[in-house]
């Protein structure tokens, strides 16, 4: 019944469309130009695999790759721990004080310029005699990222009834249940897209890498950036591509996990959505 | 009852944090007073392979072919960071990273040679030394390294101005051309302090490194005229220049010829001329890090890169000239076209080099570059 | 409700303050610590050998008392409000298409908005810089078909504007996306017979409903835009510097270390006064309505 219209709110589906053609463009001529038989960035004379065999032969690009995906996944994972578990805290915390003191501590990282957050870092790993390392590349994302996490969470916290929850624990959940069966679920939808966020973040950030970095290999964006100031070689197109590539692909695994795994889950979320997953 | 103690308790935690980080963090490598500087220099290892080579560069600065070849002879691993100015580079080695081999421009190899960060490379120790260090070359005295020691020059280059011969034709050979009329709006400038101070101080005809108030209140007040002209700040040189948004660039020599020969469509719509009131000349070299953990494998990548064939290789990737003797002829060959962009050793020579200053004095510089930028 | 209330409540306390604590911990420890710092710092000096120095000296800020920085400031603020604004008009409607007439493929759109994200932001924007150029892609199509003799789009206000939309929209349309998908869209088709207008239904319905998310989209736009520093860099013209970029010269090409510290700081107030007049605001209109 909701699914019958009078009029498709014409506007909205053309606003739509133009930012899909506005948010693709650039898109379309980082891969078009990846075949480029020329240097030219501006027009495309012949295809040409040239920039891909540059990439393959050069071991280091190959190598930041690896690093990029690596500092990626695991400061994903821990920042999506950390920042679930704050924005639950913030949400649940009786006292007031802690919830605004708190609250203004985790969006401090947002409103830190990110050079300052990096050069802070630097000054804090090597003021305690920690080297600089792809580890302390990984520590300054997380903290970084947590912030974002538990902004996204809590806006979709805000407004899950307790109710249902309390509903939950006295048919018998424990806590632990509660939050496992009824809770997190809910938050799927939040959760999942705050780590494909942060995911994004960390993989491309360039500044506070470069800041943390040791001398294991330099994640791709601190590279890409080095060079970006004074113009760069069209290979870099074949980088965005294989960038994009490969992304899609964790993307779309993402995606089709829950469709593997999750099918108990999805009835809980009628519950609480009113929508089948 | 809980909800008051916890914040208390975080709080003296942070309180605690605060109070340790401030009084641990003088010792810290990084902040320190004024430091001794005549530290006795660490000395050159010998040219063998101990291990993979850390390398620190600019992006895209060396020919990935000659790199990978240096991998397959030796078989090592070449891994690479780089960083985007001599200010990064600068703050990575001061944190205690440890590089084997890094590329400063002249007068940071004064200023790491100064604190004690460099060891020393015997020219002795290199096979092909005498490509660069050859009697008589100006390389064995540098002004950056006296009795080079704890250097090996890397490239030469030059600043002047690139412009579009088919869009402007009243050009003058002066850095006036800079706030040419018919290329109003099309103007860019390199967005660099030292250049851009520089470039200004050259037309005044004051010392490209000036320090002086009076002569720096000028340099502004010159620099801000330029922004009716100006359409931004860029060191993309190349690509403003070929997509057309530039007509008249502050360009750097070598990207010059590397636009010329590789990217331009039409390389007949451009030129390039090096000012008449002087243009500053730069150079920067090859430098070890005292507490590098493969210097053996950076003598060996230095020897390599000093042999003729690879350092053409680079030209032809790079277009700056390697000071490899017998390689140079090949970089005359490449600036037949643009003799303008051509530089001789001897050009190092001359006053238009940017020295090493005091951190005042890099202050009062920076607030002048801060001002017209902003403003 | 009440009597069982107790116990479990206090059970709750102590699982909330475990969960709690160690994010808590956390960020004391890496990130209020390298705060504190770059607060010392600001009092700091630069020694003779360019290298930075704990002191106690005021000169930072009172160097900061300059017309210059204020009008960096204010052009900031409006940029990045710009971005805002523009963000919130993007957002809405893409959100909501995907939300009521996904359908099957809502999952599969929501990742087409992601996947580019993924494709390096530098990378991007530099596409841009190719497409936009004044012989590039873009204004070559307009000329052949005899649209315009050519835009300058590149090196403008608007360009870095319309830069920072595109680097950080998806932070708008995530949330509000999250937070219309949950919503009953019945209600909206009833507000829409109730208040016979889709601009006012957007307002009186759609808005007050997302608040939360429009909220944080705000705050995840507003606040990296305001100190970005990459987009004037490679877009923007000779006065479209940012407060970003001035900040990030002290560090680098500038050397000073503490004045760039001293900067943050006042940056950081300034920005902690906009987000508490921001949040009062929206509290109020939230009671009041």
């Amino acid at each position: 019944m909701p699914r019958k219209l009078e009029r498709k709110p014409r506007i909205a589906v053309v606003v739509t469309a133009v930012f899909f053609v506005w948010l693709y463009l650039p898109i379309v001529a980082v891969v078009l130009f990846s075949f480029n038989d020329k240097k030219s960035l501006s027009s495309f004379s012949g295809f040409s695999l040239m920039w891909y065999d540059d990439l393959v032969h050069n071991g280091a690009l190959l190598d930041s790759l690896m690093a990029s995906v690596k500092i990626a996944t695991i400061a994903t994972l821990v920042s999506l721990v950390l920042g679930t578990m704050l924005a639950l805290g913030l949400d649940r915390v009786r006292s007031r004080k802690t919830q605004v003191t708190l609250g203004a501590v985790t969006l401090l990282p947002l409103v830190t310029p990110e050079i300052v957050t990096g050069v802070a870092a630097l000054l804090l790993f090597t003021g305690i005699g920690l080297k600089l390392s792809m580890t302390t590349v990984i520590l300054a994302e997380i903290t970084f990222s947590i912030a974002y996490v538990t902004v996204i969470v809590r806006g979709r916290l805000l407004g899950v009834a307790h109710e249902v929850e309390e509903a939950a624990r006295d048919l018998g959940c424990t806590h632990f249940q509660a939050l496992r069966l009824v809770l997190l679920p809910t938050l799927a939808p939040a959760l999942v897209g705050a780590g494909l966020l942060v995911f994004a973040l960390v993989f491309d950030d360039f500044v506070l890498a470069f800041f943390t970095t040791g001398v294991d290999p330099q994640p791709l964006p601190v590279r890409v950036y080095s060079s970006i100031r004074f113009g760069v070689s069209p290979a870099i197109n074949a980088i965005g591509t294989l960038m994009l590539l490969a992304s899609a692909l964790l993307i779309v695994t993402a995606l089709l996990l829950p469709r593997l795994f999750g099918r108990g889950s999805s009835s809980l979320d009628l519950i609480t959505t009113g929508e089948p997953l | 009852m809980t909800g008051v103690v916890r914040p208390s308790r975080r709080s003296l935690l942070t309180g605690g944090m605060a109070l340790g980080a401030s009084l641990a963090l003088p010792g810290c490598a990084y902040i320190r007073d004024d430091a001794p500087t005549d530290a006795p220099l660490p000395p050159s290892a010998k040219a063998e392979i101990d291990g993979d080579l850390i390398y620190f560069n600019w992006a895209d600065y060396l020919a990935p072919k000659v790199v990978k070849g240096f991998q397959e002879e030796y078989g090592v691993k070449v891994i690479e960071s780089n960083f985007d100015s001599m200010e990064g580079m600068y703050a990575k080695l001061a944190a205690g990273n440890q590089y084997d081999i890094v590329f400063p421009i002249a007068k940071w190899v004064v200023k790491l040679r100064r604190e004690g960060k460099l060891r020393a490379i015997d020219p002795a120790q290199l096979q092909n030394a005498e490509q660069v260090f050859y009697p008589g070359s100006y390389f064995n005295e540098p002004w950056y390294d006296a009795g080079s020691q704890v250097s090996v020059p890397f490239t030469v280059y030059k600043t002047g101005i690139g412009w579009r011969t088919d869009k402007v034709s009243s050009m003058t050979g002066s850095w006036d051309d800079l706030w040419n009329d018919e290329a109003r709006g099309h103007v860019f400038t390199l967005d660099d302090q030292d250049e851009a101070l520089a470039m200004a101080a050259l037309l005044l005809g004051y010392d490209v490194n000036t320090a002086k108030a009076s002569e720096l209140e000028e340099i502004k007040k010159l620099l801000i005229s330029q922004k009716e002209y100006l359409r931004a700040y860029s060191s993309d040189d190349i690509n403003n220049l070929v997509g057309g948004d530039a007509w008249v660039h502050h360009m750097w020599s070598g990207d010059f010829l590397y636009m010329k020969d590789g990217v331009a469509e039409d390389p007949t719509k451009f030129d390039f001329q090096a000012p008449s009131e002087g243009v500053p000349i730069n150079s920067d070299a090859y430098a070890i890090p005292a507490n590098a953990q493969h210097p053996g494998t950076a003598m060996v990548f230095i020897d390599y890169l000093l042999r003729p064939e690879n350092a053409i290789k680079n030209m032809g990737y790079l277009y700056y000239p390697f000071p490899v003797r017998d390689a140079l002829p090949a970089f005359a060959e490449l600036t037949a076209d643009a003799p303008a962009c051509n530089v001789e050793i001897s050009d190092l020579e001359n006053e238009n080099v940017f020295r090493l200053l005091g951190a005042d004095e890099v202050q009062r510089r920076a607030a002048v570059w801060t001002e017209v930028k902003a403003s | 409700m009440a009597v069982s209330a107790q116990p479990r409540s206090a059970q709750r306390t102590s699982l909330w303050g475990w969960l709690l604590a160690v994010p808590s911990g956390w960020m004391a420890a890496f990130f209020v610590s390298s705060i504190v710092i770059v607060v010392l710092l600001s009092f700091g000096r630069t020694t003779n050998d360019g290298f930075p120095a704990f002191a106690t000296s005021t000169a930072n800020y009172r160097a900061l008392w300059n017309e210059v920085y204020l009008e960096l400031f204010v052009r900031s603020f409006l940029y990045a409000l710009a971005a805002v604004v523009i963000s919130v008009l993007i957002a809405y409607p893409v959100a909501y298409t995907i939300a009521r007439h996904g359908g099957r493929y809502k999952n599969a759109l929501v990742a087409a908005i992601v996947v580019p994200f993924f494709a390096s932001y530098l990378i991007r924007m530099y596409a841009w810089k190719a497409l936009l150029s004044d012989d590039g892609a873009v204004n070559s199509g307009l000329r052949s078909s005899g649209l315009s003799d050519g835009v300058t789009f590149l090196n403008t206000p608007w360009a870095v504007i319309g830069g920072l939309v595109y680097g950080y929209v998806v932070f708008m349309i995530l949330p509000i996306y999250a937070s219309l998908e949950r919503l009953d869209l019945s209600l909206i088709e009833a507000g829409k017979d109730l208040y016979h207008g889709p601009v006012r239904t957007f307002f009186s319905v759609t808005v007050p409903a997302t608040r939360p998310a429009l909220f944080g989209g705000v705050l995840l736009v507003f606040l990296p835009a305001f100190g970005d520093f990459v987009t004037a860099q490679l877009l923007g013209g000779a006065s479209t510097y940012m407060i970003g970029n001035l900040v990030q010269q002290q560090f680098m090409e500038g050397q000073n270390w503490p004045l760039g510290s001293a900067m943050t700081v006042a940056l950081m107030v300034a920005l902690a006064v906009l987000m508490v007049v921001y949040l009062r605001a929206t509290s109020t209109q939230a009671r009041e309505s």
